[in-house]
């Protein structure tokens, strides 16, 4: 007997930089249920979120919300640590809401994400190199010290380096 | 052209009468990844997980996968998307995390489409929309917005001289201005008793009770002076969408994230005093120079018009967040403060903020931090010393 799908999603986040000083992320879920996409705007350097949209084309269950409305409480924060926080908190609670919540958070971690990929870029090819630019990473900002399994004691990526205290 | 695209994917599919396995490909410009999970339709509980990566970060990438063998018996509910992140984002790897997530939460969706479609043998015009309404019920509650208690706890009464007239000590008064308890703050792993403890250990004449939106008992807290014979005041550090705020003399109780002009608002109602606090945490992750945040640009930012001061010194951010926040203080006129933001007792005092002045209640802490006569400090690693370390950095 073929395994047919009780259920599919595809979610797609993408970035592209509008200009010098702006940057859009966009996230778009379609599954069986659901089919909706947020995008974000942010300004550059301060990663200020300026621009919100969204809408909902399908879902199923729940109360009406009024999309526009429930994201435009985030225009104003900042794409960076606490940020997820602050999104739920904003938003609201409703299972509507906090999709959309956790979309407008796709979108903030696309746009981090962005930055990693140009900081990764600029790493050695070498391994012992390569090594040595984790380390450094490391070092300038011991948060990443035991963030993950890459960076944890006994990894030679942090090998020598102090645990923050 | 696009700078960065992720896709997740995740197919649900059922393999006898109480299993479900989920398919998760996450696949973006710097990963990529599968994982395969199984899932206990009725009792939502993750039963099975294997995991490859397909490209990683680094070599040291693969060291993740035997750790996601830790969330097989995690059962989904309550505080489970924070489980998966803490135990799977920390210890295995962030990208497994969220794809493990991004299955468990397309699977609760399969779970209802399969009880809908056997209801619906028994119901055969049942929609689908009519039986997630009856299953999940009524909406419940209210968003978890901005909202204030209406209760508000009475204030303490005005004791003592104005500042002008106080007594100023030798060295004033230092106290830890920052620290989080457990179980007020559920993120701390130190209760009040152990903060107090190290705190007179390690030679402080105060700590202020900083708990996240927790409005302390004046009363519990002046049987804890009593009992310890130590300085203990009142604080909150309450997020709003601006970041996190320190706050004094606000003993409304303030649920959600709230906006910082209505914050603001409150605080100045109440004639307290708010201190933004580590106000570019993670901000330098990825370097200054390579988001081009300015020391003139990191001014303009309208929450310093705000606040009445800036947290300069805090444990949880790195030296450079911190050298970049004095920098911006001294930049706009701001006094700096000094708080450690303890979680745990190794963290008490890291830093803190000494006042001119001596410093004997809530009262007399507020009216301190109005005269701006004050500086943060290193205390662990300075003692009582004035800081070397703040003046070097500005």
């Amino acid at each position: 007997m073929a395994d047919i799908l009780y259920f599919c999603r595809n979610r797609c986040i993408s970035v592209e930089q509008i200009d010098e000083q702006s940057m859009r992320s966009s996230c778009r879920l379609q599954d069986t249920l659901t089919d909706a996409l947020v995008e974000v705007i942010v300004k550059i350097p301060d990663l200020e979120v300026i621009e919100v949209s969204g809408e909902i084309r399908r879902s199923t269950g729940e109360q009406e919300i009024n999309v526009v409305e429930a994201l435009r409480k985030v225009i104003g924060i900042r794409v960076g640590p606490g940020m997820k926080k602050i999104i739920r908190g904003l938003i609201g609670n409703s299972k509507t809401e906090k999709e959309l919540g956790f979309m407008v958070e796709e979108c903030c971690d696309g746009i981090i994400l962005t930055f990693t990929k140009d900081v990764l870029l600029h790493a050695p090819k070498d391994k012992l190199k390569e090594r040595e630019y984790f380390k450094n990473m490391v070092r300038s900002n011991p948060r990443l010290y035991n963030s993950c399994a890459a960076l944890a004691p006994g990894s030679p990526l942090v090998e020598g380096i102090k645990p923050p205290r | 052209m696009l700078k960065f695209t992720r896709n997740k994917l995740v197919s649900i599919y059922k393999k006898g009468q109480d299993r479900l396995l989920a398919h998760g490909i996450l696949e973006d410009d710097i990963y990529g990844l599968e994982v395969n999970v199984a899932i206990s339709i009725n009792r939502l509980e993750i039963l099975s997980i294997e995991g490859k990566w397909k490209r990683a970060e680094n070599v040291e990438c693969p060291r993740a996968i035997p750790f996601l063998q830790e969330a097989v018996g995690f059962r989904m509910g309550e505080g489970f998307p924070q489980k998966v992140r803490k135990i799977i984002g920390r210890k295995a790897c962030r990208q497994f995390a969220d794809i493990i997530l991004e299955c468990c939460d397309a699977a609760q969706m399969a779970a209802h489409v399969i009880r809908w479609e056997t209801e619906k043998e028994k119901r055969p015009a049942l929609s689908f929309d009519d039986f997630l309404s009856n299953e999940r019920g009524e909406p419940t509650g209210p968003p978890e917005g901005f909202s204030i208690s209406r209760e508000q706890r009475p204030k303490p009464k005005r004791e003592g001289a104005p500042a002008k007239e106080r007594e100023k000590g030798a060295g004033g008064t230092i106290i830890d201005l920052h620290v989080h308890t457990s179980p007020a703050s559920p993120c701390s792993s130190v209760t009040v008793e152990e903060i107090i403890q190290e705190a007179k250990r390690i030679g402080l004449d105060g700590v202020c009770l900083t708990d996240h939106n927790h409005v302390w008992d004046p009363a519990e807290v002046a049987d804890l002076r009593r009992k310890h014979n130590l300085l203990i005041l009142r604080g909150n550090e309450i997020t709003t969408d601006q970041g996190d705020m320190v706050v004094f003399g606000l003993d409304k109780e303030i649920k959600g994230i709230v906006k910082l002009e209505d914050l603001r608002e409150e605080v100045s109602k109440a004639k307290g005093f708010m201190i933004v606090a580590h106000p570019f945490r993670g901000f330098l992750t990825f370097g200054i120079g390579k988001l081009g945040l300015t020391l003139e640009k990191a001014m303009e930012r309208p929450l310093f018009r705000l606040v009445d001061a800036v947290e300069v010194m805090n444990s949880k951010v790195t030296e450079k967040e911190n050298r970049f926040a004095a920098k911006v203080a001294k930049g706009l006129g701001l006094p700096a403060t000094g708080g450690s933001d303890a979680h745990e007792i190794s963290e008490v005092g890291i830093y803190a903020t000494q006042f001119s002045h001596v410093i004997k209640d809530e009262n007399d802490l507020i009216e301190a931090l109005r005269t701006g006569e004050f500086s943060p400090m290193a205390f662990r690693k300075e003692g009582r010393k004035r800081s070397r370390e703040y003046e070097s950095a500005t």
